[in-house]
């Protein structure tokens, strides 16, 4: 099996690895001129200035924050109904969907400003809590439709079995339900985590000011170079987490 | 169900609706204010926005369609390899769009790597006129996505009818259009709106990547706001409107075509 | 439970109704199994037996009727408080844990500390023949040597009454008669109340001792398997246990006219339906009856012949050093001590005559 992982490391470096290189390297560049290929001179310049004029500090927990609470709202409201949506095909079934899917087709940007609408009387516009809503409107249906392939026929006749052996509604939970889902609730928590931790629109018009990761991110992309990508850097970090758990999962079922 | 329902319709719905509110209402100037189409007025007479609603469209059309082939084409050639290549190809999946709007502005604007590397830049790539930048992003973004949706379609039941097929006597040409085409056709097509549906909303790309002018629909309402946050809300709201419109527009005729596809 | 593992309950099942939609599943099943006994549940496919079986479990709500267990009512509780235990037809393990953490699957959500539940679970995968499996993983474990581990995790949870669906029709033919006896000794040792669902009726007599025939949704007969094998309520009883030699006539002083023929028949006189089991139908060169051989079927232990002459049609089976050929006459002999006569009432009974295409 030489062929396969030869295949599959050129891909990954043609796709993945060489095009971040230049982030890399781009992050450490105190001096870098013109014609060069390579920096004059490497340091953590970058870094320093977004952590201090570019409140990285701030914006890297905000947008955390922001991420585990909505897309840990989202798994909590979408559990009961992806279960429900794949255990039955009801005459509702197609309408529901499209209804929980709609989301996803409009623009974020979209989605925010209409929110700050009412956030701004609410008091929700430019908080946590505010920005929390926001996302989860934009997430949810992202683990939705991941959650939903996580019930399979086989999930319930293993519930029913513990049913069957004894074991309480809880227990049952603990002890059949979550370990049997792990590998799609798993995802479906990366994909929303990462669909957050993305957001751009949303979070310029509730957050009206508040840091976010992406917000910080932009301004510099023009201005200063080193400074965009060491935030990048930053941002990057939760989608190579994200690989790594995956490729974890994928070893798992193998 | 009903949690999700719920949320849906309370957040969402409201978003909608404080969005409508926004176009014939706008409230941010203090004082009451009556409702009046004015903004909407403003939105269709400005130039600026019918080109907005091109650009959107064809940057939609351009990158959902090349996403697309491109996926068809590395799917064919990816089902027969395990796991592990599968999984390099789909590593861009993760990576926001953000993210890939940033590593393309250094490799390919004036003075960045590529013109290091090659002393000059064959094609312009960052701002151009085309938004030929902002399509390349997508197009790496969202061609192993849709990938990943067409293999998952081709499992071992596909390979089975296809040896079936190859049993009485079809030709590999053959059991691509009779056999592989027909599975597949259903979840191309979905993948291929949710994309479309992405890239008409497209934000942050364009802001990196894109012309200054035409803009797209987002950053459209974007200029509309930082422009004149009194009036320019109202615009704004409604330009984000036809935004949404479109997309469920787009999802819907999809939708459609899928449909009569399978019958 | 107590040390000598007297785990018994006593199932009593009446008038209960199950439907799906407007579908009747279930038509006021009567069934009772004494406390520490077998029952086999018998019937072809659609007739309700996995439903009856789940609903016994607490797994299908039930329309009406009442099922005791061990002289209470647990038709109000729910599946998990119930003190049943089920092995389905797929052995349904965790994949995420090993064999012997499957096997204490009832102890370990009961928070049973680990040492005390492997021990347990080894003694248990001991019982069923798995010695040193505890820590394999269920992926490397075959078909059978699975539903070994499922039997063991029921017998884990110590129910009040075992209830299988069907476990060995997924293992290969081979292997199902060790598990067939293996469950017979665990459940003896046991002395569990058992009730066992299969669509088989040479697997319901070897593993019941007491075997219930369920058709359209009710139990038609619940005997010893030799009471349905040779003394069937009705004509449907005895074509589904394999007896299709049924013979209409009068008997009048004690005999009855089948064709040209005049053979003695049991009981008074009067309209009768008798049948006699294939294997029973003697080859005879003085027997009684004439008939031609219309056609002989090879099954590997013995030969089917199909025979007629006239209206009468018989089916015998053979040592297949005796078949005689195609084609040829045979004088056959139905002995009167063979010959049971089907009682007349149940004929017209509820369950409509309808052909069942049980070979």
């Amino acid at each position: 099996m030489r062929e396969p992982r030869r295949i599959a490391t050129a891909a990954a470096v043609v796709l993945f690895a060489a095009p971040l290189t230049v982030l890399v390297i781009q992050a450490f560049a105190e001096v870098w001129r013109y014609p060069a290929l390579l920096p004059q001179q490497f340091g953590l310049r970058g870094f320093r200035v977004a952590f201090a004029e570019g409140d990285a500090a701030a914006a890297v927990s905000n947008s955390l924050e922001v991420a585990l609470l909505s897309t840990g709202l989202a798994v909590l409201i979408a559990w009961p109904a992806a279960r429900s949506l794949a255990a039955t095909r009801g005459r509702w079934h197609g309408a529901v969907l499209l209804l929980l899917a709609l989301p996803l087709l409009v623009p974020p940007f979209a989605t925010g400003t209409g929110l700050t609408e009412w956030f701004i009387r609410l008091g929700l516009a430019g908080t946590r809590a505010g920005l929390v809503l926001a996302h989860l409107t934009v997430v949810l249906p992202y683990v939705l439709l991941v959650l939903t392939s996580a019930f399979s026929p086989r999930v319930v006749e293993l519930e029913e079995m513990a049913r069957s052996l004894g074991t309480p509604p809880l227990r049952r939970l603990v002890f059949v339900t979550v370990p049997s889902v792990r590998a799609v609730l798993t995802a479906a928590f990366l994909l929303g985590f990462l669909v957050s931790w993305s957001q751009y629109g949303t979070s310029l018009v509730v957050g009206a000011g508040l840091p976010m990761l992406p917000l910080t991110l932009l301004p510099f992309i023009g201005s200063d170079p080193t400074v965009a990508a060491a935030l990048s850097l930053m941002f990057l970090v939760p989608a190579i987490l994200a690989l790594v758990l995956a490729s974890r999962a994928t070893r798992e079922t193998l | 169900m009903a949690p999700a329902v719920l949320v849906t319709v309370v957040l969402f719905g409201g978003a909608l609706l404080g969005a409508v509110k926004q176009s014939v209402e706008p409230s941010l100037g203090g004082g009451p204010s009556t409702w009046n189409l004015d903004s909407w007025r403003t939105l269709l007479a400005s130039p600026g926005f019918l080109d907005a609603l091109r650009f959107s469209a064809q940057l939609a059309l351009i990158a959902s369609v090349l996403a697309a082939s491109l996926a068809v084409a590395v799917a064919v050639a990816l089902r027969s390899h395990g796991r592990l290549v599968r999984s390099a190809f789909s590593l861009p999946v993760p990576v926001p769009h953000l993210l890939v709007a940033v590593v393309a502005f250094m490799w390919l604007s004036p003075g960045g790597l590529a013109q290091r590397a090659l002393g000059r830049l064959p094609l312009r790539l960052v701002h151009d006129p085309l938004g030929l930048g902002v399509i390349l992003v997508y197009v790496y973004k969202e061609t192993p996505f849709l990938v990943l949706l067409l293999l998952a379609v081709m499992g071992s039941t596909l390979r089975e009818r296809e040896e079936a097929a190859a049993v009485f006597g079809a030709s590999p040409f053959r059991v691509l259009i009779w056999v592989v085409w027909p599975v597949i056709r259903r979840p191309l097509l979905i993948g291929t709106m949710i994309v479309a549906a992405f890239v008409f909303g497209a934000f942050e790309v364009p802001l990196v990547l894109g012309p200054n002018y035409p803009l797209t629909l987002a950053s459209y309402a974007l200029q509309a706001q930082q422009k004149s946050p009194l009036r320019g809300q109202g615009v704004a709201a409604a330009s984000l409107l036809v935004a949404a419109g479109m997309s469920i527009l787009i999802a819907a005729a999809v939708m459609r075509l899928a449909r009569t596809a399978d019958a | 439970m107590d040390a000598d593992g007297a785990a018994i309950g006593a199932l009593l099942c009446s008038g209960l109704t199950v439907a799906r939609g407007r579908a009747p599943v279930l038509r006021g099943v009567e069934l009772e199994i004494p406390s520490g006994t077998r029952t086999a549940l018998v019937g072809p496919s659609g007739a309700g037996k996995t439903t009856l079986l789940r609903a016994i479990a607490g797994l299908q709500p039930v329309q009406s009727g009442t099922i005791e267990l061990g002289g209470q009512r647990v038709d109000g509780l729910p599946a998990h408080r119930r003190g049943c235990a089920v092995v389905f037809q797929e052995p349904r393990l965790l994949p995420h844990l090993d064999a012997a953490e499957n096997v204490a699957f009832s102890l370990r959500t009961a928070g049973v500390r680990r040492v005390e539940r492997r021990s347990r679970a080894a003694a248990l995968l001991g019982d069923v023949g798995l010695d040193g499996f505890g820590r394999r993983r269920v992926g490397e474990l075959s078909g059978g040597e699975q539903q070994r581990i499922a039997l063991a995790r029921a017998l884990c949870a110590e129910p009040q009454l075992l209830l299988l669906d069907e476990p060995f029709s997924a293992v290969d033919a081979n292997r199902r008669e060790e598990l067939r006896a293996l469950l017979v000794a665990l459940q003896q040792e046991r002395r569990l109340t058992t009730l066992f669902v299969t669509h088989d009726r040479g697997e319901a007599a070897q593993l019941g001792e007491r075997v219930a025939l369920m058709l359209e949704g009710r139990i038609i007969q619940h005997d010893e398997p030799s009471v349905l094998f040779e003394r069937p309520s009705s004509p449907i009883v005895a074509r589904f246990f394999g007896s299709s030699n049924i013979l209409r006539g009068v008997i009048r002083a004690g005999a009855i006219t089948l064709g040209q023929c005049t053979i003695p028949a049991p009981g008074p006189d009067g309209e009768a339906c008798l049948t006699i089991r294939p294997e029973r139908v003697i080859l005879a060169r003085d027997g009684p009856l004439e008939l031609q051989v219309l056609e002989t079927t090879y099954t590997g232990t013995h030969t089917r012949l199909r025979l007629g002459s006239g209206d009468l049609a018989l089916v015998a089976t053979v040592a297949p050093s005796l078949a005689p050929a195609a084609g040829a006459h045979v004088r056959v002999e139905l002995p009167i001590e063979d010959l049971w006569r089907i009682p007349l009432a149940h004929e017209a009974g509820e369950v409509p005559a309808q052909e069942w295409d049980l070979t």
